[in-house]
C-alpha cells in the first residue's frame, strides 16, 4: 500500500486524538496503572502528563522522515514507562501500513487503551504473536538490550529489528540563579519515579563544593515537599535492596541528604559506580566547567539520551549528538519528532 | 591525633587481631569477637572519613555499641570510590580483577603480617589438613606477574610456607596456561608427598579444555583449591560438574577439591571444609573464628533468620586498617556448619527504560 507523508501524518494524528480521549479518562486508569507500575497514584497521574497529545506539524514531519516507510512493523513493548506505548505505535504506524503491538505483558494497560481508542483497523494488538513466526518488515523492541539480542536471534533472517535499549538522563546547573531550577528538576526527578530512560539520576552543578552541597541539601527539601503531595510509589524488594546499597555507598564517597522516600548525595567527583538507582535518587556534582562535566561523563556518554539544563545553548557543542537537549521541567516531555532514543539502533 | 598515636593504636589492634589467630591454632581466645570488632569499628571511623560519614548517615553512635554488627558495613563498592584506609600510604595495594565492569576496587593494607598470619593459619587447617608439607603448584600468575592480586600474595605464600622445594609453582605466564610445564612438573613429583594445587576456575576450565579428556594425575592424598568466578574469561561450569570433571583430572577423591570464598576487599578467606573434614558437605563454606559472614536484609541490613537466603555482610577482624565490616552483594544461607554461596545479587527487574548499573558498568561493544 503506498502511502503519501500525509497519509501517514493522518494516521498518526488519529493516535493523537485517541491519545487525548484516553488522557480525558486517566482518572480511571490511576488504580490499574498505579498497580502494574508501583508508581503512586499521583505519580500515575502525574505520568500522564508526559503522554504526547499534540504535535505540530514540523514535529510529525520529522516523526515521518525517521520513521521510514514499510509495509508491516510488529511493536513489542517490554521494559518502558507506561506512557511509552504511544510514541512507539506512532513511530510504527508512520512507518508501516499494518502495525501490530504486544503490550508489556506486567504493564499491559495503556497500549491496549490506546489501540482500542484509535479505532484504526490497521493497528492490532498481537500479544500472543512469537516473533519468530511472524513475518513483519520489522520489530520494534522497547527493552534490555538482553532483550533486544533475544528477539534479533530469533527473528527471520530477513526481519529487521529496531532496538530501543535503556539509557538514563543527566541534568547540568550553571546559572547563579540555581534555585530557580530546582522545582522543574525534582520534576523530571519525580516523574515515573526514575524509571523512565530520559529520568535525571546525576546533576552537575558549575560551582563550588558548597554550591554543590546547597544545591543538594534544597533538592532534599523539595522532594521530601514533594513527598507529601505526590509520595513516591512502592519499590519492589530489589529496588530496595539497591537503594540501601547505593545509598550507603554515597554515604561513603560524600554527603547524603536522605529523607522519606529519596536520598540526594553530593560528591566531588563523578564515578559511573555511584549513578543511584531508579526511585527518587540523584547524585550532585559540582564542576569547575561544562567541559569537566562532559569530560566525567566521558565513560558513559553512550548511555545519555537526555539532558536537562538551564542553559542549552553553552550544552549543546559539548554534549553527546544523540543526546536530546531541553530546558529542566520538560526532561520527560520530549516533542513528538521521532524516538526519545536518539541513539543509533543497537 | 598524631600519625605515631594512630600508628599505635593501629599496631595494638593488629597485636589482638593476631592473638585471635595465633589461639585458632591452639589456646583460648583472648578477648569476644564482638569487643575487638567494635574497637575496630570505632577506630576506623576515627581515620577513615568514609566510615564516619557511613555512621553519620545512618546515626549510629559507635561510643555505646556493645555488639559488631551493630556497626555498619563498607559497601564492597566503596573501594572503588574512595580510600578505605586509615592511613596516608600503604605497604601493599590489592586491586580487584576489573575484569566484570567499572572501575577496580583497591585496598590498601599497611602490615601484611596479620593477613598473612590468618590466610596461613586457616589455609592451613582446610587446606593441608593432615599434611604438614606439600608441593604446591599454581594455575595463575606470580607475584611479578600480578604484583597487586590478593589471590596471587595468598598463593605465592602458601607456596613459600608449605612447599619444602618450590620448584617451578606458577604455570601461567604472561596470559596461556603452560600445561605441558605442568604436566611435566607432576611427571616429577614423588609419588610420596602429596601436592597442593591452587587454581580459579576459570583456569581449571581451561586446563580441562587443553587437556581434552586427558588425565595429569597428581600423587595419592593430593588436593585441589579452586576460587573465583569466571567473569566471562572462559566458558562457565556448575560447581559439582567442575568438582568431578577435575577430580578427574588429576585423579584425586572429589572431597580433596575444595573451593575458597574471597575477596580483595577482606583479608580472611573461607573454604568448603571437605579436606579436612569428610563429613562436610560440598557447597558448604566455613568461617575462621575472626571473621563471620552474616546475611542480612538488602534493604534494612538487619540479619535474616537461619535458613534465609540473604545478601553477605562480612565481618572480618584481619581488616584493621580498612573496614572491618564489608557488605558485598553476593547471596548467603546460613546453614549447619557454615553458610552457602548462592551467586551475586541479580539486580531490579526492569520496571521502565531506565539504565541499571549493570548496563551502565558494562563494557563498551563498539570498543
Amino acid at each position: 500500500v503506498k502511502r503519501t507523508v500525509a497519509d501517514r501524518i493522518a494516521s498518526v494524528r488519529g493516535l493523537l486524538a485517541a491519545s487525548r480521549e484516553v488522557y480525558a479518562k486517566r482518572h480511571s486508569f490511576g488504580p490499574e496503572l498505579a498497580r502494574t507500575t508501583g508508581l503512586s497514584l499521583m505519580g500515575v497521574l502525574l505520568g500522564f502528563e508526559a503522554l504526547e497529545r499534540e504535535a505540530t506539524d514540523d514535529e510529525l514531519a520529522s516523526l515521518v522522515a525517521a520513521a521510514g516507510d514499510i509495509a508491516r512493523v510488529h511493536v513489542v513493548l517490554s521494559a518502558n514507562v507506561f506512557t511509552a506505548a504511544l510514541r512507539a505505535i506512532a513511530l510504527a504506524r508512520a512507518a508501516a501500513h499494518f502495525v501490530s503491538v504486544r503490550p508489556s505483558p506486567r504493564d499491559p494497560t495503556l497500549a491496549r487503551a490506546l489501540v482500542a481508542a484509535a479505532r484504526d483497523p490497521n493497528i492490532q494488538i498481537g500479544e500472543d504473536r512469537e516473533v519468530g513466526a511472524i513475518h513483519p518488515c520489522e520489530v520494534h523492541v522497547y527493552g534490555r538490550d538482553r532483550t533486544i539480542r533475544e528477539i534479533r536471534g530469533r527473528v527471520q533472517p530477513d526481519v529487521v529489528v529496531r532496538g530501543h535499549g535503556p539509557g538514563m538522563g543527566v541534568a547540568i546547573v550553571t546559572r547563579k540563579e540555581w534555585k530557580e531550577q530546582v522545582i522543574p528538576l525534582v520534576r523530571d526527578v519525580v516523574m515515573f519515579d526514575q524509571r523512565g530512560c530520559l529520568s535525571p539520576r546525576v546533576l552537575f552543578v558549575e560551582g563550588d563544593e558548597a554550591l554543590g552541597a546547597s544545591v543538594a541539601d534544597l533538592i532534599h527539601y523539595e522532594l521530601a515537599f514533594t513527598h507529601t503531595t505526590n509520595p513516591r510509589g512502592v519499590l519492589s524488594a530489589a529496588e530496595r535492596s539497591e537503594a540501601t546499597y547505593w545509598s550507603d555507598k554515597a554515604a561513603f564517597a560524600g554527603q547524603v541528604f536522605a529523607g522519606e522516600g529519596h536520598a540526594v548525595c553530593c560528591t566531588q567527583d563523578f564515578s559511573p559506580v555511584l549513578v543511584p538507582p531508579p526511585g527518587r535518587h540523584l547524585l550532585v556534582v559540582p564542576v569547575r566547567s561544562l567541559e569537566s562535566a562532559f569530560a566525567a561523563l566521558q565513560p558513559v556518554a553512550r548511555h545519555i539520551v537526555a539532558i536537562g539544563t538551564d542553559d542549552p545553548e553553552r550544552v549543546r557543542p559539548l554534549a553527546p549528538g544523540h543526546a536530546r537537549i531541553s530546558e529542566l521541567g520538560r526532561m520527560q516531555r520530549p516533542p513528538l519528532d521521532g524516538p526519545v532514543d536518539r541513539r543509533s539502533a543497537l | 591525633m598524631n600519625l605515631e598515636q594512630t600508628l599505635e593504636e593501629s599496631r595494638s589492634l593488629h597485636a589482638r587481631a593476631r592473638a585471635m589467630i595465633h589461639a585458632f591454632e591452639g589456646g583460648e581466645p583472648p578477648e569476644s569477637f564482638d569487643s575487638l570488632a567494635t574497637d575496630l569499628a570505632r577506630f576506623q571511623a576515627a581515620h577513615v572519613p568514609g566510615y564516619a560519614r557511613l555512621c553519620a548517615a545512618r546515626r549510629i553512635s559507635l561510643a555505646a555499641i556493645a555488639r559488631a554488627g551493630d556497626a555498619p558495613a563498607v559497601p564492597s563498592d566503596a573501594f572503588k570510590l574512595a580510600r578505605v584506609f586509615a592511613f596516608d600510604e600503604a605497604s601493599v595495594t590489592f586491586r580487584t580483577s576489573g575484569t566484570t565492569s567499572g572501575p577496580r576496587g583497591q585496598h590498601w593494607i599497611r602490615d601484611l603480617g596479620t593477613y598473612d598470619a590468618g590466610a596461613l593459619a586457616f589455609g592451613r587447617a582446610m587446606l593441608m589438613a593432615d599434611l604438614s608439607r606439600a608441593p604446591v603448584l599454581v594455575l595463575g600468575p606470580s607475584p611479578e606477574d600480578a604484583p597487586d592480586s590478593s589471590l596471587t600474595h595468598m598463593c605465592a605464600l602458601f607456596a613459600r610456607e608449605f612447599d619444602r622445594d618450590q620448584d617451578r609453582t606458577f604455570f601461567v605466564r604472561a596470559g596461556p596456561m603452560d600445561v605441558s610445564g605442568l604436566r611435566d612438573r607432576i611427571g616429577h613429583l614423588s609419588p610420596r608427598w602429596p601436592a597442593l594445587v591452587l587454581a580459579t576456575s576459570f583456569a581449571l576450565v581451561h586446563l580441562l579444555d587443553g587437556l581434552g579428556g586427558d588425565v595429569l594425575p597428581l600423587p595419592e592424598g593430593s588436593r585441589v583449591m579452586q576460587t573465583g568466578g569466571y567473569k566471562g574469561r572462559s566458558r562457565e561450569v556448575a560447581a559439582d560438574e567442575l568438582r568431578r570433571a577435575v577430580a578427574r583430572a588429576f585423579a584425586v577423591e572429589e572431597r580433596y577439591v575444595a573451593s575458597e570464598y574471597g575477596m580483595t576487599e577482606l583479608s580472611s578467606q573461607f573454604y568448603e571444609a571437605t579436606i579436612a573434614r569428610p563429613d562436610a558437605k560440598p557447597g558448604v563454606f566455613v568461617e575462621p573464628p575472626w571473621a563471620r559472614v552474616v546475611p542480612v536484609d538488602g534493604a534494612t541490613l538487619e540479619p535474616v533468620r537461619d535458613g534465609e537466603v540473604g545478601i553477605a555482610r562480612i565481618e572480618d577482624l584481619a581488616n584493621v586498617d580498612s573496614a572491618f565490616a564489608v557488605l558485598t552483594q553476593d547471596r548467603v544461607r546460613r546453614v549447619p556448619g557454615g553458610f552457602e554461596l548462592l551467586g551475586r545479587m541479580p539486580g531490579a527487574p526492569p520496571r521502565g527504560c531506565s539504565l541499571a548499573l549493570e548496563e551502565l558498568l558494562a563494557p563498551d561493544p563498539a570498543q
